[in-house]
């Protein structure tokens, strides 16, 4: 456990170190989370609500959104694409460590200076717009919030990372993890509430786990499922992280026996 | 004037050549990103028309002339990405050392820095864009002339800024070796240019009109063409291109004097 404590802390040394590369990320990031604050609040108009959703939950769910896509939407795809493809990854694999355990304490690396990052920002954009938010009255809400947020971002983590182990056999895996993302994005709720679609299409989509990374979430916290109803998620959100992780371990265990290194 | 062009030409299909041959070799690869942006593309498209189930109009804007502002995003985005799309590889050229080529051959290097690449699955995915763009029109109502005029004339323009701007990020590499993030923020950025710049907060708008004119290439095309954009805009977004390109050439040529070859 030490090891990958210690790679935390470089890790978060690393990250806060290319402070300009950070600004940057956090800038762009943050005009995202403008311009949808800005659509919807257009969307809303002089309305009491839009598709339920009050002005001050749908502020919520904006400055939700990028607290989340900072907490879950970090994962170590890429890296273990390039690792891979490179050869680079023969070096951890001859060390006393798991690699998953490593790339994970990596990402809470980079989650930890993001999350600190998007809740400034959160509090700069509430502040700017002088909007009333949404607060959860129920104390139980923020805790199963908070363990739905910690299952969405394990699960992006091991879907992403399952996907990108396809690098093992093929060096164009960058191709399906870039289309991967992207469609997770709209899936999950990252840019839209799922409201908004129609109830089929809907429907469709909460089978599958994405709708939990985001969507979900954000329900919960703004109170927009009973609390039973909530506890039912995060059951559901378990038994998919177990699925999702039981795939990328399979895969990357049958991905390592097939592994050549002609790369490194 | 005549053969310089004819050279660029040659040089500039050489490239978009090797481009195409690369994009060719990595099937699996180039059809994920492929699928991704197309994905992107109608997954917004999607959303927008859902969103209009709900309400009648978004900034005073209908949902067939909402949607034109987004065609035309898309329009101008996607070509200057076909065109300028090597300064996303900016940083790796410098750092790798592969700028000390581009200055030693009889060939521009801010041509190379900037137009030297072609990405081909912008071209695939532009094709559906101009369909599209041309079921919006399709549902316009009559227009006179000028309006087209000035629509077209104002992508140009938009076009042209985008490159000013890609040439000031190709000189930020230059220069610092860093901000590889230059690109992605400005892609983040362009984000706000998905939807008309009147849905922002007034001081939001004018930063996006002044600052970083993004309304200038996203939103006055289709606001000229609508008949909601006077003159003086107009003469203004002209004379801001007429100012940022000059500006732009500078400061390349004020980093290329900096540049110190320590990189390689």
């Amino acid at each position: 456990m030490k090891t990958y404590w210690v790679a935390y802390q470089i890790a978060l040394q690393e990250t806060l170190q290319r402070r300009s590369t950070l600004i940057m990320d956090r800038l762009g990031g943050f005009a995202v989370v403008v311009s949808l604050y800005a659509f919807w609040t257009a969307l809303i108009g002089d309305k009491a609500t839009f598709l339920g959703y009050t002005r001050p939950e749908m502020l919520t769910y904006v400055l939700a959104l990028n607290i989340l896509r900072s907490f879950v939407f970090t994962g170590r795809g890429w890296q273990l694409v390039g690792e891979i493809s490179s050869g680079k990854i023969s070096s951890y694999l001859i060390r006393p460590l798991s690699y998953h355990g490593y790339a994970l304490a990596l990402d809470m690396a980079q989650k930890t200076v993001h999350v600190i990052a998007s809740f400034f920002e959160v509090g700069f954009l509430a502040w700017l717009v002088q909007g009333e938010l949404f607060l959860p009255r129920d104390p139980a809400t923020w805790l199963i919030f908070g363990a739905a947020v910690l299952l969405s971002s394990l699960i992006f983590f091991f879907l992403e990372f399952a996907i990108s182990t396809f690098a093992f056999w093929t060096s164009e895996s960058g191709g399906p993890l870039f289309c991967f993302e992207l469609f997770l994005q709209f899936a999950a709720g990252a840019f839209f509430p799922l409201d908004v679609l129609p109830l089929g299409l809907r429907r469709v989509l909460e089978a599958t786990p994405f709708p939990y990374m985001v969507y979900f979430p954000v329900r919960i916290f703004l109170e927009k499922v009973s609390t039973a109803e909530a506890v039912r998620m995060l059951g559901m959100e378990a038994l998919w992280l177990a699925v999702v992780f039981t795939a990328a371990m399979t895969i990357w265990a049958r991905g390592v026996r097939s592994y050549a290194a002609e790369g490194g | 004037m005549k053969a310089l062009l004819t050279k660029y030409w040659r040089i500039w299909l050489r490239t978009a050549s090797m481009a195409m041959q690369a994009q060719l070799t990595y099937r699996l690869g180039s059809f994920g990103f492929l699928l991704g942006k197309m994905i992107r593309l109608f997954f917004f498209f999607a959303f927008m028309t859902a969103v209009f189930q709900h309400v009648e109009t978004v900034a005073g804007y209908s949902l067939v002339e909402t949607a034109l502002f987004f065609m035309t995003f898309n329009l101008v985005d996607m070509t200057a990405q076909i065109l300028f799309r090597a300064v996303y590889g900016a940083r790796r050229t410098v750092n790798e050392g592969d700028f000390d080529f581009y200055l030693v051959q009889p060939c521009s290097p801010l041509f190379r820095m900037t137009c030297s690449t072609v990405d081909f699955l912008d071209i695939v995915t532009i094709i559906p864009v101009i369909v599209m763009t041309g079921m919006v029109f399709a549902r316009l109502p009559p227009l006179a002339w000028q309006n087209y005029a000035a629509y077209a004339l104002l992508m140009a323009n938009g076009v042209a800024l985008i490159y000013a701007i890609h040439v000031l990020v190709a000189a930020l590499a230059v220069r610092t070796q860093e901000l590889e993030s230059a690109i992605w923020i400005y892609r983040d950025v362009m984000f706000m240019g998905k939807f008309p710049v009147d849905v922002y907060a007034p001081a939001v708008r004018w930063a996006l009109t002044i600052g970083v004119p993004i309304a200038v290439m996203t939103t006055f095309p289709a606001k000229a063409l609508l008949g909601r954009l006077s003159a003086a805009w107009i003469v203004y977004a002209f004379a801001l291109t007429a100012v940022a390109i000059p500006a732009s050439w500078l400061f390349w040529k004020s980093s290329v004097a900096r540049y110190t070859s320590s990189s390689s």
